[in-house]
Order: C-alpha cells, then structure tokens, then sequence
C-alpha cells in the first residue's frame, strides 16, 4: 500500500507542485503581509515549474494510485497520458497568461493587499483542474470538482465592493451547489448500480445484461448536468452570462477558458473510459449500448451554439457579448466529442489551444480599453480604430479568428471540426453548425463597424497600450496568424496527444 | 560552405525584403528615413546571394539542395487517399545565379531610386513595393513547387500592378495598371490550369517529383497529348508575364510606371520570369509544345522589333525591344537551346536595365520629356550616361566583345540547328531579320539621343548628368556587358565558365515518342551522368548541328548587325536619305508599325467593345425581358391579389395574427429565460433533466 502510494507520487509531480506553490503562497502572505508585491513572481515561479513537470509527462501512459485491495484488475484512480497532459500544459499556460492579464488589469483596486488570496485561490482552480483532468475515479472527480467551483466562486465575487460582483458570486454559489448536488446523486446511483466508483470498473460492468437502462440514463443525464455546468452547455449555462459580467474580467477570461478547458477533458475522459466499448482501426469509438450519447451531445451542442449565437446578437455589453460567444464556441467544441473519433478529438485539442489564444486575447483588448473608458458598451468602442490603431487591429485579427475566417487559425480549428464532421457522415450537423457561423459573424463584425466605420461623437484621447501590453498581444497574435498559414505543427502535435489510456 | 547553411541563407535572403517592406508599409510615415533602411537591406541581400552563388558554383555545382517542409497534412482523404501539401526550396546553379541576379539589379534600382524619386509625395511607399516585388521574385527563383511558384507569381503581378499605377493620379498610369492586371490574369488562368492539370494526376506540386514521374512513364491521364496540353498551359502563364504576342500589350503601357521600376520589373527581371518558368518545366515539355512556344516566341520577336522601328518615346522604344529580345528566349527554349535562352536572360537582364535606367537618367535630366524628337546632343552634356548607354547597345545589338553577341549567338545558331534537324527554316530567317532590326532601331535611338545638333534649346541647356547615386548603377552594369564576365573567348560562349561549367541542358524526361529526336541524348543513366559534367545532354545529331551552325550564324549576325547599324548611321546620323520622303513612300508600312500594328485597336474592337456590348445586350435583356416579365406577372398578381385580398382578410390574417402573438410569446419567453433570478435558473435545471430524460430514456 505505501510503495503504492510512493510509487505514485512520481506521477502526479504537476499536482504536487502545485499544492507546495499554493502552500508557499499563503505562507509568504502572512509573512510579508507588508510588502506582497513578490506574490505574483512566486506564483508565476510556480506555473513554470508545474509546466516543465507536465511537458516532461507528456509521453508517459500510466495508472496511479491502484488500489491494492481490488483482486482481478488493477484500475487507478487516477490516469497519466498524454491527452490528459495537453489538458493539463493547456490550464498551464492559460494560468501563466491570466497572471500577466491580472498584473495589467486595473479592475481590482485593492488588489495590491489582496495579492496572496488572489493567487492562492487561482492556485486552488489550478489544482483542482489538474486533478480533474487526470482523474478516472467518480470520487476524485467529484472532489475535484468541488475545489475548482469553491475556487472560482469566491474569485468571481473579488471586486466585494461591486453590487454585480457580489450578485454573480452568490447566484454562482447556489447554481453550482445545484448542480454538483445534482452530480453527486448520479454518482451515488451510479454507485448502487456498479458497486464501483472507478470508471476502467463501471465500464467492464455496465456492459453485463443485468444493469437496469433507466436508472443508468438518469444517472448519466444527472453526471452530465454537473460537467454541463462546468463547460455552460445549454440548458446548464444561465449562470455563465451573469457571472461572466459581474466577475473581475480577468477572472471571466480565465473561467472562459482553462475551467471549460478542465471540464471538456473530465467530459471527454467520462466519455471514453466510462462507455467506450472499443476503438476501431481509423479511429472511431463504439459506445456500449446503454445510454446514446452521441444523440445527447449533438442535441445539447446544437442547442448551446445556436443559443450562445442567438442571444449574442443583441448584446451592447462586450464583456456579455464575449460570454455568449464562449457559450455558442462550447457548442462547436461539443460537436467535435458527439463524432466520437479520434479525428474529432484531435479537432477538440486544436480548437482548445487556438481558442486559449483568441479568447484571451478578445478579453485583454477589452480590459485594455476599459481601463481607459471606463466603460465595456459597444458605443465607446466608436471610432477606436483611429485612436487606437494597435489596439483596433489586433481586437479584429482576434474576432476574425472568432468567427473563424481565413488567414486565422480560428479557420483551421474550424475546418479540421469540419472535416471530421464530414469524414463521419454528420453533414446536417455540420450545416447547421456552418449556419451558426454566419450568425455569429453578424456581432463579431459589428464590434469591427463600430470601431472603424462609425465616427465618435465625443472627444476621446488617443489609447497607446504599454509596452507589456503590446508584447502580450504580440504573443497572442502571431501565434493566431503564424498559425493560420502554417497550422502543421499544432495538428501534428494534437495528433500525438489523442490517446487517452485506453480501456 | 554547407549545404544546410546554403539553403538557410537563400531563405534569409527571401525574407529580408519582406522585413523591409512590412517595415517600409507600417513605419514608412514616421520614419521617413526607412527608406535608407531599405535600401541597405537589400543590399545585404545581395552580399548573402554573392555567398550563396560562389558556394554554389563552387562547391555544389551540378547539384540540387533542396528543404521541404508539409505544409497541409489531409491525411487519408475518401476516394483520393494520403494528401499531403509539400512546400520548399531548391538551389542549384540556374537558381543561384538567377539569385545573383535579382538581387544585383534590385540593390542598384533600390540605390538610383533615392536620387531618381526624390520629393515623390509617396517616398517610402515607392520603397516599400519595391520590397515586396524583390520578395515575390526571389520566392519564385527559389521555390520547388509549382503552387508556391504560382502564389509568387501572383504576387508579382500584384506588386507590378501597384507600381504601374504608383502615379494613380495620372489616368494612363492607373489605366495601365489595370491593363497589365487583366492582361496578365488572362495568362495566368491558363497557368493554373495546367498546374492543376499535373497535380491532379501526381497529386503534388513538387517539380522534382512530377519530373520523376513522368521519367518513369507515368503520364498525366496517360496521354502525352495532356502532357503537352499541360505544357502549353504552364506557357501561357508565361506568355502572360513575359509580354509575348498576343499578350504583349500591356508591357508598352507600363511604362507609366517610375522608370527605375520600367528597369527592375519590366525589363530585367520579373518579365524575364517567365522565360525562368519555361526553363524549369523544359524537361516536361514535349515536340509539340516546344514548336508551340519557339513559334511564339519568333512571332513576338519579329513583332516587337517592327514596331520598335518607329516609335518615339525613349521608354516605348525600350519596351517593344525588351518584348522583342524575350521572343528570343521563348524561341530559344522552343528550339531546345536551353542554356543560351538562360545566358540571354542573364545578359539581357544587365544591358536592358542599363538602357532603362540610362533613358531614367536623360528624362530625369530633361524634366521627365520622353519624346527623343525633342532630344538630341546629349553626349556633351551627360557623357557617363551616354557612354554606358552606348556600351549597353553594342550588347543588344551584337557586336563582339559584349555579352550580347554571345548570347544571342547561340540562340540564332540554335534556330539554325533546329532549322536543318526539323526543317522549319522560318524560324532562323525570323531570328536574323530581328537581328538586323534590333541593331538599327537600337542606334536609331541612340543617334536622334545622344548625337547631333539639340532640337529643344531650352530643355538642353538645363540638362545635366546625374548625380553618382545614378550614374553609380550605370557604370556597374555596363561593365556586365562586357564578354570577360562570361567566357574568355570573345567570340564563343561554349568554351566559358558560364556555359561549360555553370549551366549544363538538364535531361528531357519526356517519352522518346513524345519529343523531338534531338533532345534525346540516346545515352543510358551512366553516361547521361558524365554527358552533364561536360556540359550538354543533346543527342550527338544537335550537339553537331549547333556546331556547324555556329560559325555561319555568327557571320550572318555579324553581317546583319553591322548592316542595321549602317542604314542607321546613313539616316540619323549622316542624313543621306531624305526621311520624309521614305516614309511616304512606305507610308501604309510606317503607319501600321507606328501604330502597333493595330493590336490594341483590334482588341478594343473584339474583346472590348465585345464586353461592353453583351453587357449592354444583358442589361437591355434585364431592363425590358425580366422586368417586363415582372411588370407583366406583377399586373397579374394585381388581380390574383384582390381576388384573394379577401380570403386573406378573414382566414389568412386570423392564422397570422396568431402565429405572431405566438412567436412573440416565444421571443418573450426566450427573453425572460435569463431573468438573473437564481432560482428560477435551477427551475429550469430540473426541468432540463426530466426532458432529458423524456427523449433520451432507453425505451
């Protein structure tokens, strides 16, 4: 048992890293409490280290912590591979880009004296999406769940002084207790079924006669109300706009992409290693057949894209607007599981990584240019192409990349979605998916009017970004367009990451 | 040097002039003195190409390093199968000393730019398309494939159209943009064509890996008529770029563009690209698509020279005769005389941008007057001018000791050559006449320029020679016209460096069936092998013809060139015959050369007016058909209306009305759903579970 227990430790040295990190922080928080400007240092010390242990997993398939006491197989709870690691190298790097938009936003005040909560609660959403990534065992990814959401609700209420602030924390609280209650039963019948919490074991066992079908579905239906609400799949997501508006935006960006980013890996690996019966030579999955998924997500992805799109339209706050379009952008990323390929798969790490660079970057241009005005309505955004050409440039090239039209790489993640739509025969799906694109080009490109084409009415000074800004487009930005030319390595790269340990 | 390093430095060389154009187009207004910035980047480009070619020609001659990289990976595509996109490069000798060559010529442009353009309103912009022209030609000298070498060549196109039209107030300018645009798509159409033709059958752009195929027997479609098909279609993009008839007609006009850009894109080097595609797809073409293109060819050469006879714009004169010297390298890469067609391309790409950059310098002096009957005497005044200009025209005009005479020595020796193995003797006899011509119009110009008494006193008083910046160029690429470049025998290319050692005639793969005798060497794989190293891989039947044809066609030349310079010293310089009475006397000939033989009017009554006219026809067809038939169904519907205008009354509205009250239910709902109450939120989570379940219950 405790060789067990040594031996696995070698594996989860991300995780470990973390937890000492999150320790550190809060230790140096009470020690310089007069001084913290070293806080953010210390945590971004922290997120490369844990990034350099990752990229140094990402070859390695392996169990940890198998129980001894199992007789005939041995299941961990958790699962290294190299899927997981994409995940996980992802949550790192979009952590490494939040700090920076942290230091650069002016939206928390008081920050200055918050400096060590701010960091150890970002640690806390870190771990807790690291080990959800990695983990193959109900319990574990209940449990990481709950260290993610408790995490992210007090950060979405860090501005205590704003009423809206205040409001999105509250209603985020009350919404992700529902909805993690609701997991919680799932996972309970789920248990009563099987007599197992580990996914490798409730997959060898739900393939018997003797499982009742109901009780099974419903208690699948109730899992994927808990992860639903993670990724804010429609009907899941009413909490997404109110929380994303009311949160601190660098929080929003944040939750918009590396907490989504941790439940789409905890869907996926729910997915594969819970009722994938076997993968075929090109790729495809075959379910077993007690619950239709493949239905259930390509329901739920049309309907949260086409919602996400729809109710984007007529949003005049950018912050909201960018919220429903992380919503309808979770609609497409479903699409690429409901495929049920490898091919699809790898479509979902391509419009991941491509979607961390856009998104981010949509979130700082805003920020930037709130932090001037003062004000997130589409309105101030009037004439801002002249006033900031930098700025205007760069909030198009990563809107374009948005809608996703050439020469971005939001038009590779796009096309490799497609073309494993197509490859599978899901053409009306792809249709309806293409239509869903269009709409969105109609609010994306109406940020682009407003800025270019609509003169201001009221006089407003010229906004030259710092030269840390400027380097933090930058790195977003050639990456989006280098990219969209030359998109080899990522795919390559993706391709070598799609295998999840199997079953 | 290795050969990793060779290739990393020929795409560092690529990439500096698109560093300076992105510098140039974003930090131009600011920093106005970027330009200097530009002008040095190049110029480092060309001091990289210098190592390049001297590592080349040294170390790798005869070899081909090449980088690729997958571009687009398909994988397994359904009823196609792997589908892959390879880009890269290559270098090997043609390539390098191409690589030399652009970058020269561009470095010296760039240099006599900043006198020759000073106080221009667009200063840097001027600079900044130089170094995306300088960019696109470099990618396509050292691209492997055909699709990166049709984006190139697109992009040229686009940078030739922007400096056309870089004066875009002046009409003409602007109108020759266009022009050369349209022109130019029209070859560039059948480009694509034939491109896709190849890539459809070998499912890659590679050149190396078609030419393999094809060595192999694998034809496209496997037929060598689409071979050839693919051929003449690959040409016709050449036709296009390189301004040969019956697409010469924009290359004329632009010359509204800065005369610097006349030297660099429409003499020296991205008209000569076209020439530069035929040499890298020659081993694919077959019999018939050589006779094609050495028809072509000899028609724009012949052509070309007839207008250039009479016509009095300094840069007009220049332009027919560049349309005319480009004939001959189509013709002679047509006639399979391949390494002279590239030798010519080389020493024409020196002596042409000299004259150009020469008459920049007298219309520069004379305050931007091109017409010469308003010239005269301009020795005295600009005496470094005049004499490069001068050394420049002894090359075109083939007189021994200059690179010219070489060059196109070999080429008429080859009309000949193929003349006796093929029979077609009107290629030759085309060849020689354009021979005479050239040296009579070239001296023709020179005289009415240079010699003689002053005919506008006024303008000649203020002319002055130019400043170094311009002359500087000049001198430089006088002295490229000179043999000693080339070979140390003043009178015969093949014993030199340039021809023995440098450019060897690559193995035709075409199918012996498909291809003329002559270019089959006959020899097997090894002895093709040692064939390359001396230098030319024809059979032994053309490698004896072009021998007895070299002395024979070097005396006629000889004999024609000296006799155009003589007519022409007879009636500019000493006046022996009366001008206006010979022009009456052949007045329908002067008429029909002066006027360009009526090309452009002839196309103005086709092509054009033909456009305008269907237009006009579509537009009148829409104006009284379709709205007629509108109006007419229109008044019908009128009728159909009021009768049913009641029955939509009472029913219809009533189904209306209600699906409206509905859809706003709906809408209202829609909206309500994001009331911002927590607790109607989790209302609907519950409720989202049990319709979840509703359809996706398991019975």
């Amino acid at each position: 048992m405790i060789n067990e227990i040594l031996n696995s430790i070698t594996f989860i040295y991300p995780e470990l890293a973390v937890s000492i990190f999150l320790l550190i922080i809060v230790l140096v928080d009470l020690v310089f409490h007069k001084d913290k400007k070293y806080i953010p240092y210390i945590s971004l010390a922290g997120l490369v280290i844990t990034g350099i242990l990752v990229l140094n997993q990402i070859g390695i398939t392996h169990f940890a912590f198998v129980p001894q006491l199992s007789a005939v197989k041995k299941y961990g709870m958790m699962t290294i591979d190299p899927f997981g690691s994409y995940f996980k190298l992802l949550v790192v790097v979009t952590s490494i880009l939040i700090i920076f938009f942290t230091i650069a936003s002016e939206e928390v005040i008081d920050l200055k004296e918050r400096l060590g909560e701010f960091h150890a609660l970002i640690y806390g959403m870190i771990l807790g999406m690291l080990v959800m990534i990695s983990a193959s065992d109900l319990i574990l990814i209940y449990l990481s769940l709950e260290l993610l959401s408790l995490s992210s609700y007090v950060l979405a209420g860090f501005l205590k002084l704003r009423e809206r602030s205040s409001e999105a924390s509250l209603k985020y609280v009350i919404y992700g207790s529902v909805s993690s209650g609701l997991m919680l039963f799932g996972i309970s019948i789920i248990y009563g079924l099987t007599g197992s919490t580990n996914l490798y074991v409730i997959n060898s066992l739900i393939q018997g006669p003797q499982i009742n079908l109901f009780t099974l579905s419903f208690s699948s239906i109730l899992m994927f109300v808990g992860i639903g609400y993670k990724i804010s799949a429609a009907p899941f997501h009413f909490w997404t706009p109110d929380v994303y508006e009311g949160a601190p935006i660098s929080i929003t960006a944040y939750l918009s992409v590396a907490s989504k980013a941790a439940g789409f890996a905890l869907l996926i690996r729910f997915i594969q290693t819970g009722f994938t019966s076997f993968i075929s030579e090109d790729g495809y999955w075959t379910l077993i057949a007690v619950f239709d998924w493949q239905a259930l997500l390509i329901a739920i992805s049309i309907l949260t894209m086409t919602l996400g799109n729809f109710s984007a339209l007529w949003q005049d706050n950018l912050k909201r607007m960018l919220a429903y379009s992380s919503i309808a952008h979770a609609g497409y990323i479903l699409l690429g599981i409901a495929v049920l390929s490898n091919q699809g798969l790898i479509a979902v790490l391509i419009y991941f990584f491509v979607y961390m660079l856009m998104n981010i970057g949509a979130f700082y241009v805003v920020m930037l240019i709130s932090n001037k005005t003062g004000s997130e309505n589409i309105d101030d955004y009037d004439g801002l192409g002249a006033k900031a050409p930098f700025l205007g440039v760069a909030l198009a090239i990563f809107l374009i990349s948005l809608t996703g039209l050439p020469p971005t790489a939001g038009f590779i993640a796009k096309l490799y979605l497609f073309i494993a739509l197509i490859d599978a025969n899901m053409i009306v799906v792809a249709i309806i998916a293409l239509l869903n694109t269009v709409v969105s080009l109609y609010y994306y490109v109406r940020v682009l009017k407003h800025m270019y084409l609509t003169k201001s009415e009221r006089e407003q000074e010229n906004i030259t970004p710092s030269i840390g800004s400027l380097v933090y487009l930058l790195v977003l930005l050639i990456p989006i367009l280098f990219f969209g030319i030359y998109f080899t390595p990522i795919v390559e790269f993706a391709r070598s990451c799609v295998s999840l340990l199997g079953i | 040097m290795s050969e990793i390093s060779i290739i990393n430095i020929s795409i560092i060389i690529l990439l500096l002039p698109l560093v300076s154009f992105v510098l140039l187009i974003f930090f131009g207004k600011k920093f106005p003195k970027l330009y200097l910035a530009a002008t040095g980047v190049v110029f480092v480009a060309l001091v990289l190409s210098i190592a390049v070619t001297f590592g080349m020609l040294t170390s790798y001659s005869g070899e081909t390093l090449s980088f690729s990289f997958t571009w687009i990976d398909f994988g397994n595509v359904p009823s196609i199968g792997f589908l892959s996109i390879e880009l890269g490069f290559e270098i090997n000798n043609v390539t390098a000393l191409m690589l030399f060559v652009v970058n020269l010529i561009s470095a010296l442009v760039h240099l006599y730019s900043i006198e020759y353009m000073r106080g221009d309103i667009r200063y840097t912009r001027y600079f900044a398309y130089l170094g995306i022209f300088t960019f696109s030609m470099l990618g396509i000298v050292i691209t492997n494939n055909l699709l990166m070498m049709y984006i190139f060549w697109e992009l040229v196109g686009l940078s030739s159209y922007l400096l056309i039209g870089f004066w875009f107030e002046k009409d003409s300018a602007s109108d020759a943009g266009k022009k050369a645009f349209l022109v130019n798509r029209v070859g560039d159409i059948g480009m694509w064509i034939g491109i896709l033709i190849l890539f459809t059958h070998y499912k890659t752009f590679t050149f190396s890996t078609i030419f393999e195929q094809i060595s192999l027997g694998n034809l496209p479609f496997d037929s060598a008529a689409a071979l050839t098909t693919a051929g003449i279609l690959i040409f016709l993009g050449a036709v296009g770029k390189s301004a040969q008839f019956p697409l010469h007609v924009w290359l004329p006009d632009a010359m509204e563009g800065p005369t610097p850009v006349s030297a660099l894109i429409h003499a020296a080097t991205m008209v000569a690209a076209g020439v530069y595609l035929l040499v890298k797809i020659f081993v694919i073409l077959t019999a018939d698509a050589m006779l094609v293109i050495a028809v072509v060819g000899g028609v724009t050469a012949f052509v070309a020279a007839t207008i250039a006879l009479t016509q009095n714009d300094i840069k007009k004169v220049l332009a027919y005769s560049t349309v005319s010297q480009l004939g001959y390298m189509v013709l002679a890469v047509g006639v399979g005389a391949y390494a002279f067609a590239f030798f010519h391309l080389v020493t024409h790409a020196f002596f042409k941008a000299c004259l150009f950059l020469g008459s920049g310098s007298v219309i520069h002096a004379m305050h931007h007057e091109q017409d010469i009957r308003y010239m005269g005497g301009l020795r005295k005044k600009m005496p470094l001018t005049y004499y490069t200009f001068l050394i420049s025209t002894l090359a075109i005009s083939g007189v021994p000791l200059f690179s010219g005479f070489l060059s196109k020595d070999g080429i008429l020796a080859g009309t000949l050559a193929f003349g006796s193995l093929t029979g077609h003797w009107l290629l030759p006899i085309i060849g020689f006449t354009v021979a005479a011509m050239t040296a009579f119009y070239m001296f023709r110009l020179v005289i009415i320029t240079f010699h003689g008494e002053p005919r506008n006193k006024e303008k000649y008083d203020h002319a002055h020679e130019s400043k170094w910046v311009m002359t500087a160029p000049l001198a430089v690429l006088s002295l490229l016209s000179i043999f000693i470049f080339y070979t140390p025998n003043p009178i015969s290319a093949d014993a030199g460096w340039f021809l023995n050692k440098w450019i060897s005639t690559p193995q035709t793969v075409v199918p012996a069936e498909a291809s003329f005798d002559f270019m089959q060497s006959g020899m097997n794989k090894h002895e093709t092998g040692l064939a390359q190293e001396s230098g030319i891989v024809h059979s032994v039947q053309y490698t004896e013809a072009m021998h007895h044809a070299h002395y024979p066609a070097m005396f006629l030349s000889l004999i024609l060139a000296g006799l155009g310079i003589l007519i022409a010293f007879i009636f500019y310089q000493w006046k022996k015959v009366d001008l206006e009475k010979l022009t009456e006397k052949l007045n329908s000939l002067y008429k029909f050369s002066l006027n360009k033989w009526y090309i452009d009017e002839f196309y103005h009554a086709t092509f054009i007016s033909g456009t305008i006219r269907s237009a006009d026809a579509l537009s009148w067809f829409d104006y009284y058909i379709i709205d007629g038939i509108v109006n007419a169904s229109a008044s019908i519907t009128r009728f159909v209306s009021r009768l049913s205008g009641w029955f939509d009354t009472f029913i219809v509205d009533g189904l209306v009305n209600f699906s409206a009250l509905f859809s706003g239910f709906i809408g209202l709902s829609f909206r309500r759903l994001q009331t911002g109450k927590v607790q109607t939120y989790i209302v609907f989570v519950v409720f989202a579970v049990l319709v979840l379940l509703l359809f996706f219950r398991p019975f």
